[in-house]
């Protein structure tokens, strides 16, 4: 968090796909909830996404997906992170997740919130993580 | 002057029951209002008419004649029925062109082919940056054979088919034209389509590659290209699909998918062609859903009536066919539930009825399982059913434009050519739609739209059945998706690293630094992209390559977000 104690939170769609309606309502959804949202975009490799979130010291990575690429690309963020020895920042992600898959990814620690998730789950999972990272 | 039905004894009676219940009489349109926001009174008269200024000859007149309202064929469903057009591909080629033969024999009549997003961004799938995204959402198509390949055993003279490509269209187009040739069709009797709207994907879709003015030059060469070589092909369709399915509402889809088409004319008229050498060659992709029903019907009749008047008081046109926009309708699935996912077939129904009433040419449904997957092959085989249900069963194709004179359905087309005419007058404002997003003005307006849509569905003021209402205690988990087999892309990628290798390097290398001097030179007929683009095609050079060449000279595009 900054000094004026705000959440920060980068959101990124990883990979080839370009529908980013979810990820800016989301990304409307924190701002006007008072968080700080860094959008990055489309089209961005894990490499660019976290060194990005390390660069604005985020607390939040937020993933979108809907190419079926989160396969790949989700953990490979979660591994960069790990690499880069980045402890503090909760992964997210959301988009066109199969059931199937959603156990193997949130085993690598991020929380999958699939379609039909709301703006407000978001924001007090998000909330809660932050409070959970200060008391720790 | 005759007197208003609404000053009428009996009125005023039927008014009094109602007007004590504000929430029942809301004439604001606090509760009852369309999708987009317009109001809905509890009564439409013949009065609404009269307010409207409704002329029948002017405003709705005769089908296949300006301007067209009540359909763009004389003889519409009766002549010919709606074309049933799902969108598909995945996997492999040799999977999909399996597929595409199955689909024809269960009635598909078109072929849409979804290509990946590798191909769709002009990549070959053994490229290291596109991991994890070779034929998930579309068929890797890397060279002209394996367009062969897709389209092995399908007669490309009686079925139409249509290349769902934007930054790449050019190399699309020119797959489809040549295996044409080597199938002996020419060019010029040629048809097909390549959707080509690059504009949209800037706003809405994302599959762009190169910035907006090397994007449009490319995209008018195929315009001029087809007006000269192929003109029985489409070499650009408009999409307010895609900018509805982005978060718009219906007046923005119309508005904006409108606003694309102009800037694509205009800059035709730069290369000297006449409008009614574009126009007639130009078509539409446009949602149906199954909300709002009876605003998606008088969409369809605003945007044709729309088009109709543009063409002729905007840009002069004299030809018949070019008033006329033939419509590819989709239920793109934004309103499907992953919960309790078989009602998403209702729900395609009640789109696909929409569809019938508003007289579009093609109708394709997203599957009761899209929303969380590709489809299988049973999901698709239901939506054509689905369609061939309206088509065949319900009886509403055996008249034309049937709700037409209704006070509420006329009032309403009115309203939303009304309402989307100011968005076109905004837009002319800022210069026009190119400079409209660099400034982030279409896509500023589609986020807004998206977010009130949002927070209406989780306010519970949107009902959505098993979205928040009726919503299951456990979501059922929907299986038997497509996902493509490992060992199947990586025969793929054996293919095109063998086709690579077979293949007269020479030639490829003597086309890609042809189309690189091209492109190096100023926009303009004398330097058309598509004659070296179809001659690097003809040589097998890859999708990755031609598109690599042109990277180099044209650079990529950095997004707008409008956040």
């Amino acid at each position: 968090m900054n000094e004026g104690g705000k959440i920060r939170v980068l959101l990124a769609k990883p990979g080839l796909d370009g529908h980013d309606r979810g990820v800016k309502v989301v990304a409307l959804a924190l701002r006007n909830a008072g968080m700080e949202v860094i959008y990055l975009g489309r089209h961005k490799t894990p490499k660019e996404i976290v060194e990005a979130a390390i660069q604005e010291d985020v607390n939040v990575i937020g993933l979108s997906n809907l190419s079926g690429s989160y396969k790949e690309l989700f953990p490979k963020v979660a591994r960069l992170l790990k690499k880069n020895g980045v402890e503090n920042v909760r992964v997210i992600g959301g988009g066109i997740i199969l059931d199937d898959d959603i156990a193997a990814l949130e085993k690598l620690g991020m929380k999958i919130f699939p379609i039909g998730s709301r703006t407000d789950e978001i924001i007090e999972y998000i909330r809660k993580c932050v409070r959970d990272q200060g008391a720790s | 002057m005759e007197k208003k039905i609404v000053e009428s004894k009996a009125y005023k009676e039927w008014e009094k029951s109602i007007k004590s219940n504000p929430l029942v009489y809301d004439q604001e349109g606090k509760v009852f209002k369309t999708e987009s926001g317009i109001p809905m009174k509890a009564l439409y008269t013949p009065d609404d008419l009269d307010d409207i200024g409704f002329d029948y000859e002017k405003e709705v007149g005769y089908p296949g004649y300006f301007p067209n309202t009540r359909g763009i064929d004389p003889s519409m469903y009766r002549g010919s029925m709606f074309r049933l057009k799902q969108y598909v591909g995945f996997g492999s080629p040799e999977e999909t062109n399996r597929l595409y033969k199955y689909l024809i024999e269960q009635g598909q009549n078109a072929i849409s082919i979804a290509y990946d997003l590798p191909t769709q961004s002009g990549y070959d799938s053994d490229d290291p940056r596109v991991e994890g995204e070779v034929g998930k959402i579309g068929v890797p198509i890397c060279s002209l054979k394996d367009w062969e390949v897709i389209t092995d055993g399908i007669d490309l003279e009686k079925i139409l088919v249509n290349s769902v490509c934007n930054a790449q269209a050019s190399v699309a187009m020119a797959w489809h034209i040549a295996t044409a040739e080597k199938r002996g069709i020419k060019e010029k009797n040629l048809k097909g389509l390549v959707q080509n709207d690059i504009l949209k994907e800037f706003i809405a879709r994302g599959n762009y590659v190169f910035p907006p003015e090397p994007s449009m030059r490319l995209v008018v060469d195929m315009i001029v290209y087809a007006a000269k070589n192929v003109p029985n092909y489409v070499p650009m369709y408009i999409c307010p699909y895609h900018i509805r399915e982005a978060g718009s509402n219906a007046i923005q889809e119309i508005a904006f998918g409108l606003c694309n088409g102009i800037a694509y004319i205009e800059e035709a008229f730069k290369r000297g062609l006449n409008i009614d050498n574009i126009a007639p060659r130009i078509t539409c992709l446009i949602t149906g859903r199954h909300r709002d029903f009876l605003e998606e019907i008088c969409k369809f009749r605003a945007i044709r009536r729309m088009w109709a008047r543009l063409m002729k008081e905007r840009f002069g046109a004299k030809d018949p066919r070019s008033y006329r926009l033939s419509m590819w309708d989709y239920e793109g699935g934004i309103g499907f539930t992953p919960d309790q996912h078989e009602i998403n077939m209702a729900r395609a129904a009640i789109a696909a009825m929409a569809g019938a009433l508003g007289g579009v040419q093609d109708i394709g449904l997203c599957t009761l399982d899209e929303a969380l997957g590709t489809p299988s092959e049973k999901a698709l085989t239901l939506a054509l059913r689905t369609a061939q249900i309206v088509a065949f069963e319900t009886g509403v194709t055996h008249t034309i434009d049937p709700l037409a004179g209704s006070y509420f359905i006329e009032y309403l087309t009115h309203e939303l050519e009304t309402k989307a005419n100011e968005y076109i007058k905004k837009v002319d404002e800022l210069g026009g739609m190119v400079k409209a997003v660099e400034k982030g003005y279409p896509q500023r307006e589609i986020l807004k739209s998206a977010y009130d849509y949002q927070m209406a569905e989780e306010k519970g003021e949107r009902v959505v059945i098993a979205g928040n209402k009726f919503v299951s205690e456990k979501r059922e988990k929907i299986r038997g998706f497509y996902r493509p087999q490992p060992k199947m892309v990586q025969k793929h990628i054996r293919n095109l690293k063998q086709m690579r290798e077979e293949r007269e390097n020479g030639k490829v290398k003597t086309a890609l630094a042809n189309l690189k001097k091209a492109a190096e030179k100023p926009a303009g007929n004398k330097n058309n992209l598509m004659p070296p683009i179809i001659e690097a095609v003809k040589a097998y050079a890859t999708v990755g390559e031609i598109m690599g060449a042109l990277r180099e000279i044209f650079g990529e595009y950095q997004e707008v977000t409008g956040l």
